[in-house]
């Protein structure tokens, strides 16, 4: 039986976020590893093993990043789990590290989707429902019907998740969409795209990288803990399901992350989510129980979820602002989150946050409940003053 | 050169106003995929057709284009009786309520095609 090990994020760095058809995947991880291996305080040489998140990067496309970054030689593993590639990398990183695999463990997202796509991710034509044409602003449009109907709700509740997002978003030096937040106003008369979903309410198509470094505890006033993480793929999504699609697979992922960290939700005090649309908000802070289930549509509109609220939610500005390159999107969550824990997030620091919640939701598949879910909780520096961060306000990474 | 073959159409096979599916002899769970076992219980199936009738789970009007479908569409997941739960083009530009009863008529270019039910 292996005694599991402490496991830490000891640093972590993005590139920035948009539409760069001219920079290839490994020029873009290049900016997110090095300033991760910077961050870190290590280099290349110290790296065991190498996990590489990427959904439509072409094939090899992991191994040329690791060569192109000065790791080649390293064990490297390419990991697909749709939007959720990055994150399952960053878990697969920390298992290694938890079981005494490696000691010191590279885990990369990359996406570049403006060379691939001219709208809208195309729908898979070998999947039953990709080829019938069920595109994934349909399938989140579909949840959304089922839920407003089941808790008796306006559509228009949802477009608060868009201006609290946007609003953050514009506070991220490093967000795809980081201009004028729009109005309420503003999001409910842009263009329909799908049911109560308008343009404004869908995530921007993105191009980026993140990374991180994980080790055992090294430096207590700069690591952060992974008090917890679960790894899920869907059950059967079918007739007999009644929860909207992928809500049971967030939230058997969270219940699992919080036993193992020993920690409720109450514990938590700040959170990026899965917000590719506005509806994928509301449903996962019910699924991992920050909201009351029928509750998480008001949760916005309240301000509870915005910066200065209870429990400020993807202060980055979320996929809906900071951008969605799949494979990348979880480090990018990642890395906001590490920020904020060490007190490093300049205009979009939640003040005091010890505890994060982690979570990011890939699907596409059909006839299950979610491709992967991945729900992680972190603990900030043992030393971390909550009050006094190392950056002055405005100085964020 | 060679072109590479066009894969097999995934979707589920309508025959007039019914799909063919398979059902569990173990368990009963009806599905469109047709495997050579169940799902959920791995027991062996039978084949099995289903349809007309069925339930709207929901459903939403779709504004873009997608393949050779020009907007507005709408699409709905209906649970078809003792039946499985099936994505759908609705007949018609408008989404549907839960609960809205519904036909299986057809087939759109290889799209099943739902209407809202007379006596609804």
């Amino acid at each position: 039986m292996i005694e599991p090990r402490p496991v830490v994020v000891a640093g972590v760095g993005t590139s920035g976020f948009g539409r760069w058809p001219q920079r290839h995947a490994p020029e873009l991880s290049n900016e997110a590893i090095h300033e991760a291996l910077a961050d870190a305080d290590t280099t290349a040489a110290d790296i065991d093993a190498v996990y590489v998140g990427s959904v439509f990067g072409a094939p090899g496309v992991a191994s040329r990043v690791v060569a192109a970054a000065g790791l080649a030689g390293a064990p490297t593993y390419r990991i697909e789990a749709a939007c959720a590639s990055g994150t399952v990398a960053f878990h697969e990183a920390y298992q290694a590290i938890r079981l005494g695999r490696h000691e010191r463990v590279l885990a990369v997202g990359v996406e570049q989707l403006s060379t691939i796509f001219g709208g809208a991710i195309v729908p898979e034509p070998t999947d039953p429902e990709g080829r019938a044409g069920l595109a994934l602003p349909a399938l989140y449009a579909l949840q959304a019907d089922r839920y407003l109907h089941q808790w008796d709700q306006p559509g228009s509740l949802l477009a608060h998740v868009a201006v609290k997002n946007k609003a953050h978003g514009a506070l991220n030096p490093r967000a795809h969409l980081r201009g004028e937040p729009p109005s309420l106003e503003q999001v409910l008369q842009s263009r329909p795209i799908a049911g109560a979903l308008t343009l404004l309410q869908c995530c921007p198509m993105s191009d980026g990288a993140g990374a991180a470094v994980l080790s055992t505890p090294q430096r207590p006033d700069r690591d952060v803990t992974v008090l917890g993480s679960s790894f899920r793929s869907g059950n059967l999504w079918d007739q007999d399901s009644d929860a909207p699609w992928g809500f049971e697979c967030v939230a058997s992922a969270a219940a699992e992350a919080f036993e193992d960290a020993g920690l409720t939700a109450d514990d938590v005090d700040v959170a990026e989510v899965h917000d590719a649309f506005t509806i994928g908000e509301v449903l996962t802070l019910e699924a991992v129980g920050i909201c009351e289930p029928g509750s998480g549509i008001g949760a916005a509109a309240s301000g509870e979820t915005a910066l200065g609220g209870r429990l400020p939610v993807n202060p980055s500005g979320g996929l809906l602002s900071r951008g969605h390159p799949l494979g990348a999107t979880g480090l990018a969550q990642l890395a906001e989150l590490v920020w904020q824990l060490r007190g490093d997030a300049g205009q979009r620091q939640v003040p005091g946050a010890r505890t994060a919640l982690l979570e990011t939701m890939g699907g596409g598949a059909a006839g299950v409940d979610g491709n992967a879910c991945v729900v992680a909780l972190l603990g900030g520096p043992r030393s971390h003053d909550p009050d006094v961060g190392p950056n002055q306000p405005g100085e964020s990474p | 050169m060679s072109k590479p073959l066009v894969p097999a159409d995934p979707r589920p096979t309508v025959d007039g106003q019914h799909i063919s599916g398979v059902q569990c002899e173990e368990c009963g769970r009806a599905s469109a995929f047709v495997d050579a076992r169940c799902r959920r219980c791995q027991g062996a199936v039978r084949a099995a057709q289903f349809g007309p009738g069925g339930t709207v789970w929901a459903s939403t009007t779709v504004h873009l284009t997608v393949d050779h479908r020009e907007p507005p569409f709408t699409v709905a997941y209906v649970d078809l009786d003792n039946g499985p739960r099936v994505l759908a083009l609705v007949n018609g530009e408008q989404s549907v309520p839960p609960q809205t009863r519904v036909n299986l008529v057809g087939e759109v270019q290889g799209d099943l095609l739902v209407e809202v039910a007379a006596d609804d």
